[in-house]
């Protein structure tokens, strides 16, 4: 007994400053995020159209949700640009970040232009690059005579999710590239000194040295990246707001006609959905991953 | 990382709720303070007008001050049951459902409900009822119609056309000169409900009487049931799909709003299916440009001509608001004929009083002659709830979707909806 408690004692004192700072963001959590999602949750199961009178429905939300195609293929939309963008944005900051750390000139100065897409705010780039996509691109296909360069892309439906690709692409890969470099960083040197007596490649090191060695911050980077796609919101509204018809539309983009359009509780049985596919998503990610002692 | 960004909406609504709480609590400080009436106006284009009638009325007495409030969040404040003391904004579905619920007072006892027009208090109650109240008093109708180019129309010898074969001559004979007969803006699927869509179907369709069907079939809706999207508006928007294939500008699917009153204002087209806001944005590129209007004519006969309007401000006064008799001082105020003559005029609207002063732009005044006569619908766009992307929808069909298909989805749409409202 006595054994137990002596070096209890100590920790404890730790424990309770730790807990003082935990408490503000805990209750604040609390307060703005979980209450509200569970209140959410619990409309879900209603007819409630943000005020007034409602009443409990049960399942009718979500029966109703399986047999939208409206919410059906933006579920598709967002799960397919969210895969090609993660592999695009991953494999391009791979690359610079390679070459970024890499003995170079002007090392520090090309960094830094690397980063400044990161500073601007989506909505900003969207609308530059939606001026760009409408007019300056098709200036340059018509003088070219490219055909498909012709038409704003953004107008084409089955064109437009590469504009959005492009985009998030150009936008991500910032943050992307700054955890990379963090981990090639972290790389000692003495393992390709080693390397290169044994008289590997460059090519080998980058796949059989570099890459083993970072494949922590590749998952890091592929986690986050992929959850911060599906989210996708703020560019598509800045290039097509959901179109050409229907075709750019994305699931956050859906559940927030729930508020402007009056159909609150069947966008929260949409948004909950959403949730529960992420949370099974990531616990899948986690599972998959913790056997390479990753993260 | 995930939670928190898909949260952040809610999280600053919440944020913004608490901070505007504080704001009116220290507002409603008691003492000798007079009573404030806030008054939520949010039309850009009307704020600088609605601020000098506010000014002016606070300096005339000492007992009422009413406080403008441009920006805070209308179905917040009905949610918290401290939404604003006066309102005068667009009318629509959305704006209705506060009404359906009875969140709005009964204004019916008040002269100026006697001065409106009946055709136009009517337009009110299109989108839903409350029994036995007038809680929505119409301060400013937009009428919009086809806008063109008297000068190309007069070069060319052309007549406004008043039939569907006179339109599609008039197309015909500018397309042979070498002008493109509408400009279209597709990248903005808004303007293709607002006008396109709207226009064609208004011109065909009782909208009123559509709507009013559609909603009592509900679930029903669908290819079997006496009217439906499929059907009703299978002719119609066929014809968009014609003028849209034959008669716009090639580059339209790449050119938002903005781009079409620049190129309108060049004289690139010769007719623009927009509303009475685009005459303003025209004027500031060519302010001597001759512009006229004209219903889009689909039918055989001259007799069915309408034009498209909608409730660009309206009055109300919520049930919660606990200082209705200052609002209803101000409404009043606000409802003085010359007042309202004076704001009419400036922003093109047509008046909604019997006594209104009649409209002399002659840009606007080709459709005078229809608003009087009541030949005039509420936008078929407008009356489908914002859940279902409609306006996505029509800028599919613009772009090539198939008509057939696109008006199935809205049926299926339709249906669903009313499954579960």
């Amino acid at each position: 007994m006595t054994t137990t408690t002596v070096p209890r004692r100590p920790r404890r004192k730790v424990e309770g400053i730790y807990y003082a700072f935990l408490v503000p963001s805990l209750l604040l959590f609390t307060l703005a995020i979980t209450v509200p999602a569970i209140i959410g949750i619990f409309f879900s199961f209603t007819n409630s159209i943000g005020f007034g009178e409602w009443e409990i429905v049960g399942l009718i939300n979500y029966i109703a949700m399986f047999s939208d195609p409206a919410i059906l293929s933006s579920y598709l939309f967002t799960f397919g640009f969210a895969a090609v963008t993660v592999v695009l944005v991953n494999a391009i900051a791979f690359l610079l970040a390679v070459g970024l750390t890499a003995k170079i000139r002007l090392k520090t100065a090309l960094r830094t232009v690397f980063v400044i897409p990161m500073v601007v705010s989506g909505i900003i780039i969207a609308y530059v690059f939606n001026f760009l996509f409408s007019n300056s691109l098709p200036a340059f296909g018509q003088a070219t005579g490219i055909g498909v360069l012709s038409e704003s892309i953004l107008a084409n439906p089955d064109l437009a999710w590469i504009g959005i690709v492009i985009v998030t692409a150009w936008q991500a890969i910032p943050g992307t590239l700054l955890i990379y470099i963090a981990g090639l960083l972290a790389v000692p040197g003495d393992v390709y000194e080693a390397a290169d007596l044994d008289g590997a490649s460059k090519w080998q090191q980058l796949l059989r040295i570099t890459l083993p060695l970072v494949v922590g911050y590749v998952i890091i980077n592929v986690l986050l990246g992929f959850k911060n796609f599906l989210n996708a919101y703020d560019v598509i509204v800045g290039l097509t707001n959901g179109g050409p018809g229907t075709a750019t539309r994305s699931i956050p983009m859906t559940i927030v006609t729930g508020f402007t359009g009056g159909d609150y509780a069947y966008q929260m049985a949409n948004a909950t959905m959403f949730f529960v596919i992420v949370v099974v998503i990531s616990l899948l990610q986690l599972r998959i991953t913790r056997g390479r002692n990753a993260i | 990382m995930d939670r928190t960004t898909r949260r952040t909406p809610r999280v600053v609504a919440a944020s913004l709720g608490l901070l505007l709480a504080g704001a009116t609590l220290t507002g409603c400080a008691p003492g000798d303070a007079p009573e404030t009436v806030s008054f939520h106006l949010t039309k850009p284009e009307a704020i600088p007008y609605f601020r000098e009638l506010i000014k002016e009325y606070n300096a005339s007495q000492d007992d009422v001050e009413v406080i403008l409030d441009a920006s805070s969040n209308l179905q917040a404040g009905f949610l918290r049951g401290n939404p604003p003391d006066l309102g005068l904004l667009n009318y629509n579905m959305e704006m209705a459902r506060f009404m359906e619920r009875g969140a709005l007072s009964d204004l019916s006892d008040m002269p100026e409900a006697e001065r409106i027009l009946p055709e136009v208090q009517d337009l009110v109650g299109q989108y839903a009822t409350y029994p036995g109240r007038t809680s929505v008093l119409p301060y400013s109708v937009m009428a919009a119609s086809v806008i063109y180019n008297t000068e190309m129309f007069e070069q060319q010898g052309l007549e406004v056309p008043e039939t569907y074969d006179e339109l599609i001559a008039v197309c015909d004979q500018l397309k042979a000169a070498g002008i493109t007969p509408f400009y279209g803006t597709f990248k903005d699927p808004w303007t293709v409900a607002q006008g396109w869509f709207d226009y064609t179907v208004g011109g065909e369709v009782d909208v009123a009487d559509f709507y009013e069907e559609m909603n009592e079939l509900g679930t029903e809706v669908g290819p079997e049931s006496p009217v439906s999207f499929q059907k009703t508006l299978a002719d119609p928007v066929d014809r968009m799909k014609l003028l849209i294939d034959n008669y716009a500008n090639a580059n339209a699917a790449s050119k938002g709003y903005g781009d079409g009153n620049l190129a309108f204002a060049k004289g690139e087209a010769a007719m623009y299916l927009q509303g009475p806001w685009a005459l303003g944005e025209i004027a500031k590129t060519s302010p001597d440009l001759e512009l006229g209007t004209f219903p889009l004519p689909m039918t055989d006969d001259p007799e069915d001509l309408q034009v498209r309007v909608n409730i660009d401000l309206a009055a109300w006064i919520p049930e919660a608001s606990e200082h209705q008799e200052a609002a209803r001082e101000f409404l009043s105020y606000l409802f003085q004929q010359d007042v309202m003559d004076a704001y009419n005029t400036a922003q093109l609207g047509y008046g909604t009083t019997t006594d209104a002063a009649p409209v002399t732009d002659p840009r606007i005044v080709g459709m005078k002659e229809y608003y009087e006569a009541a030949d005039f619908y509420q936008g078929a766009s407008r009356a489908i709830p914002l859940t279902i992307p409609t306006e996505n929808y029509l800028q599919g069909i613009a772009l090539g979707s198939s008509v057939e298909s696109t008006l199935k989805t809205l049926d299926a749409d339709w249906a669903r909806l009313a499954l579960r409202r």
